[in-house]
């Protein structure tokens, strides 16, 4: 039969594509494997016989040439610059106070923009003769006409950081003649918003018409009839917002009028009003105004109209309208080509105008004196200076001094300027700002969070792949996309180490050991990781304390001095008691004298009923016990999901094995992508937890403000032949 | 809301009640100058005598709503969600008094400047978007913000009283419909123990307005029963919406009181006008927050009867500082300060 000759040559077909699937699935893996044999036996000697030696003799050379001072390497290791991104302290400051002749004020404030190193401080002063606060006319005549240029921007393109070829002072009559051009813009531009509007509000009107329109036709009355009055009864039909139709209904039962909606439409209510004629017209008409009720027409009826008449004519108004809309753009269009130039330059005008307008909340002045003071970094001081003599007229004081301690909180803090170390510094910034000479955990954090996120995630394969995704986006996420290219290479490097390459454990030769056959040597090197890092964690907390002065929080306080004897003692006994040994008198003697220390202070801190501060310092040594040891703890979780990456990807490859060749390819494909997108989130999560609880609830306040200078908004300058 | 929230709400409300004027306390009042006054409930201190009565008098309101702002502030700040946006609904009267000061003044082409003197400094928690407003040049653009913004459901209604010319009444009236609306759906959305006793303390609230706009309507604008019912806002306690349909039918304002159900009718028998009404609804509301903020369960019910006491105390406040800045006799003051929300309630409803 014809039928079945069919369906047999379809099952033919089927199964010759699947024998080529199959067999090109097979090729692939064979591919693969000799391309894994390769390595293994020729590229891998190679890197360990050749390569290594040879790396260890450039640096060798290199470590000499620097030691005779000749090599570029040296000269740049030497150079305090080259380690600013490791620098764990925020950059010093100076307070600056600058004493300016008043007509110099502006100019002082384009110059003070323009090197882009003075964060205002917006404190009075404590001289009571500058008490004045000058400027009040410029600053509101500049907002108005930020604003006036801000709304027109909405409508007509003016870009919004034109460069700047000149730095010129911008004087008070030069804004009040802008401003009065931008309103007279504005003006012209509101008229085009407001046509638009009124065309928008039109067509959405025959729009509604349209739905309605096409509603009726399904209606099997006669519509002849709800167009027409009677002698007894009103008809209104239209459009009430959704929200008013329940107190409508309830006001027009008042009058015996019935409602009845027929259509949803958005936020809109299509209804029919239905009523006795007379004399309550005048009240329903009032209630329906104050509903915002918009009548709709009522098509004439099957008998006496054309229905898709009235869709073409409604269609016809509609192409009307837009023509007309589109007729006003072109001539916003026409207006903006004119007066472009002018917007421009109001533009520039208002950016040199705005260095004075953000300064103005710390300009104090008396009489003919203008005092501004704010900080900068050190090493910027010596230039703003001269830059500042350069550019006054008049003379000028400027008093420079190191940051008093009461004054910390309010010294801004600069941020690290490292392009890799940038996206760290976003995950750093999400917790807090480092406080002035607090230190600045970033560089800490990058190492260790890299660290962490190798060994937990570490794959040769999956690391490449997360850094080449990363590679591919670094034009959509300029900012972040570096973190994901360290991330892959540090998974990749502890994948070399794990001899680990998209789940497989046995085609790439482990350079150290596999977590999966190591298990117990594992969960001992994330306890040892885990007991350096709260070591770290808790000098550094100690360090800052120190820093500020605050001499008895770095000993007594929670991860003090006294806090990190008794974690030691703890560790000890504990080692101790791993050995056999039990947990050893010395050991035992520091931990009950640290902890009662603790108790000590914790008792004087407290004001509180008896009862309450004995419960209160019993459950925080209590505490203070069962935290060091779970912290300590949660390092296991480094191990854990080493070890957990490596059983799933073993999942996988039981499945793919259980599979032809095709599903093979196939699993091993979809269980690597799984791994890579829930696990490799997962693991994120972890690192982050571990960051941010067990680090830098320690040793970080995250309480600073980042330095936000006065700078001038503008563009590049385009150079010569672009 | 969880069982800490809750605790620590009530905890800061039965605090922060202790502020609250007790009977007795009013009378030494009388006595105390601005300066005093102003010192005792740690307002900023008046402004100078030679300033025009009017900045002085707009100092002292302003003072008095940031107090009661502060206090809200506080007690939103350990709440979050619903309860949250409850209160926060109840304190936006002051925003949208801003929103009617701005549109009448654009409409009335007034100076910005002179609309500026008459706002409100709110806070953030408090203010809606009438900044942007403040910044429109002309009633067109106004318009235009008002249908692009939070406000588009009234925008309609500014745009016909531009166009048609017509009173603010209705543009107004919308205003105030809207802000108890919203009120009550909020506090409907409230699920568990806290409904009952918020649903008590709202519905006292909204049968005082829904009762006092429906005489006013009636009886003072001459509206009929349907422009009448229109404008009110039906509540979940005792003027539900089947009552209020029931009452706007009725003529003049023997027949309304006649109908209304107990404990209103009671309470209400026997008012000669309007005036008398409105205190006798004042003190009952006044009696179901004080109720609710003594007896309720709900942390959430006890803050908002704190809230509406503390305006109580603080319209008094304004009517006894009014009083001494006018130079009105004590004994007038006196009479002023035994109906503190009559005025209050006339300084909402300008």
């Amino acid at each position: 039969m014809p039928a079945s000759g069919s369906s047999m040559q379809q099952t033919t077909t089927a199964s010759v594509a699947q024998s080529i699937l199959i067999w090109l699935a097979r090729l692939l893996l064979r591919a693969a494997t000799r391309v894994g044999q390769l390595l293994r036996e020729h590229l891998w000697p190679w890197l360990r016989t050749r390569m290594w030696p040879w790396l260890q003799q450039t640096a060798w050379t290199l470590w000499r040439a620097g030691r005779t001072g000749s090599g570029r390497l040296y000269r740049w290791a030497w150079r305090r610059e080259s380690w600013d991104w490791a620098r764990l302290h925020a950059l010093p400051m100076r307070h600056v106070r600058l004493l300016v002749m008043t007509d110099d004020l502006s100019q002082a404030a384009l110059t003070l923009a323009e090197t882009g190193r003075f964060h205002p401080d917006p404190r009075p002063p404590v001289e009571a003769m500058a008490a004045g606060i000058p400027g009040s006319d410029y600053r509101a005549r500049y907002q108005q006409a930020r604003g006036r240029l801000e709304k027109i921007a909405r409508l007509v393109p003016v870009e919004s950081t034109p460069p700047l070829a000149t730095l010129r002072v911008v004087q008070y009559e030069e804004l009040v003649a802008v401003d009065a051009q931008l309103g007279q813009c504005w003006a012209e531009v509101s008229q085009f918003e407001e046509q638009f509007r009124h065309l928008d509000e039109g067509m959405r009107v025959l729009r509604d018409q349209q739905a309605a329109l096409e509603n009726f036709a399904n209606l099997d009355i006669d519509l002849g009839a709800l167009r027409n009055k009677t002698r007894f009864l009103d008809f209104y039909v239209g459009m009430v917002p959704r929200e008013n139709v329940s107190r409508i209904e309830g006001a027009l039962r008042l009058a015996g009028y019935l409602l009845f909606e027929f259509l949803h439409r958005g936020d809109s209510s299509h209804v029919v009003i239905v009523g006795p004629r007379a004399p309550k017209a005048g009240q329903i008409e009032a209630v329906l105004r104050s509903a915002s009720f918009q009548a709709l027409p009522i098509p004439a009826g099957r008998d006496d109209a054309d229905p898709a008449q009235q869709q073409q004519d409604l269609a016809r108004r509609l192409v009307d309208l837009e023509q007309e809309r589109a007729a006003a753009a072109a001539a916003l269009e026409d207006w903006a080509a004119t007066h472009g130039p002018a917007l421009l330059a109001a533009r520039r005008t208002l950016l040199l105008a705005e260095p004075l307008v953000t300064l103005d909340p710390s300009i104090r002045s008396a009489g003919p004196l203008a005092m501004l003071s704010g900080w900068v970094p050190a090493g910027a001081c010596a230039d703003l200076e001269q830059r500042l003599d350069a550019a006054l007229g008049q003379p000028f004081a400027m008093q420079t001094r190191d940051p008093l301690p009461a004054e910390r909180p309010l010294v801004p803090t600069v941020a690290v300027r490292n392009r890799y170390l940038e996206p760290f510094g976003l995950l750093v910034r999400q917790y807090g700002i480092p406080g002035y000479g607090e230190v600045d955990p970033t560089p800490l954090f990058a190492l260790t969070f890299l660290i962490m996120f190798g060994a937990m995630f570490g794959d040769l394969g999956q690391g490449a792949v997360i850094a080449g995704v990363a590679w591919g986006l670094r034009r959509r996420f300029p900012h972040v996309y570096r973190f994901g290219i360290l991330a892959g290479i540090a998974s990749m490097l502890f994948g070399l180490l794990y001899g680990s390459l998209f789940g497989y454990e046995e085609v790439l030769p482990a350079l150290w050991r596999s977590p999966i056959h190591h298990p117990i040597l594992m969960l001992q090197l994330a306890l040892g990781f885990g007991v350096l890092f709260l070591v770290s964690a808790s000098l550094l907390a100690i360090y800052n304390r120190v820093l500020v002065g605050n001499y008895a929080g770095a000993l007594f306080d929670h991860h003090g001095l006294v806090s990190l004897a008794f974690y030691g003692a703890m560790l000890r006994g504990g080692l101790n008691l791993a050995a056999g040994a039990g947990f050893g008198l010395w050991p035992l003697l520091l931990v009950l004298g640290t902890l009662l220390l603790l108790a000590i202070t914790a008792w004087r801190h407290l004001q509180a009923p008896l009862g309450e501060r004995l419960l209160v310092v019993c459950i925080e040594t209590l505490e203070t016990i069962i935290g060091y040891i779970s912290n300590t703890l949660s390092f296991l979780r480094v191990a854990a999901f080493s070890l957990n990456h490596a059983a799933l990807s073993m999942a996988v490859l039981t499945l793919a094995n259980m599979m032809g060749s095709a599903g093979h390819v196939l699993t091993v494909i979809l269980g690597n992508l799984f791994v890579l997108v829930l696990e490799g989130g997962i693991v994120m999560i972890q690192v982050m937890r571990l960051e941010y609880y067990e680090g830098f609830s320690r040793y970080f306040s995250g309480e600073g403000h980042a330095f936000a200078p006065l700078r001038l908004q503008r563009g590049r300058l385009a150079t010569a032949g672009n | 809301m969880s069982t800490a929230e809750q605790a620590y709400l009530n905890t800061r409300v039965s605090a922060m009640s202790t502020r609250l004027l007790a009977p007795g306390q009013v009378e030494p009042l009388l006595d105390l100058s601005l300066g005093e006054l102003a010192a005792r409930f740690g307002l900023a201190p008046p402004p100078e005598e030679r300033r025009p009565l009017r900045t002085r008098s707009r100092a002292v309101e302003q003072a008095l709503v940031s107090v009661l702002l502060e206090d809200l502030r506080i007690l939103i700040r350990p709440i979050r969600g619903a309860e949250r946006r409850l209160l926060l609904a109840w304190g936006r009267k002051f925003a949208l008094l801003n929103l009617k000061t701005l549109i009448r003044g654009k409409l009335a082409s007034l100076d910005a400047a002179e609309i500026r003197s008459n706002l409100f400094e709110l806070p953030s928690h408090a203010h809606l978007a009438e900044e942007a407003l403040d910044r429109a040049e002309g009633v067109l653009e106004l318009l235009r913000l008002l249908e692009r913004g939070p406000h588009a459901s009234i925008a309609r209604q500014a745009r016909e009283l531009y166009e048609r010319r017509r009173e603010p009444f209705a543009l107004e009236a919308a205003i105030d419909q809207r802000y108890y609306s919203v009120l009550l759906r909020e506090a409907m959305r409230l699920r568990d123990a806290n409904q009952a006793d918020l649903r008590r303390l709202i519905g006292s609230l909204l049968d005082q307005v829904a009762l006092l706009w429906l005489l006013r309507f009636r009886c003072s604008f001459g509206l009929s029963p349907s422009e009448a019912f229109y404008f009110l806002v039906p509540s979940p306690h005792l003027l539900h919406r089947d009552r209020l349909l029931a009452l706007a039918e009725l003529e003049g304002l023997e027949s309304v009181l006649a109908a209304l159900p107990e404990p209103l009718g009671p309470l209400l028998a026997g008012s000669e006008n309007l005036l008398q009404v409105q205190q006798r609804l004042n003190q009952y509301s006044l009696d179901v927050a004080r109720s609710s903020l003594a007896l309720s369960q709900s942390a959430v019910a006890r803050a908002l009867a704190y809230l509406l006491l503390r305006e109580n105390d603080l319209f008094l406040l304004f009517s006894l500082m009014q009083g001494q800045l006018l130079g009105l006799p004590r004994d007038l003051i006196a009479v002023a300060v035994e109906q503190p929300l009559a005025v209050g309630a006339a300084a909402i409803a300008r």
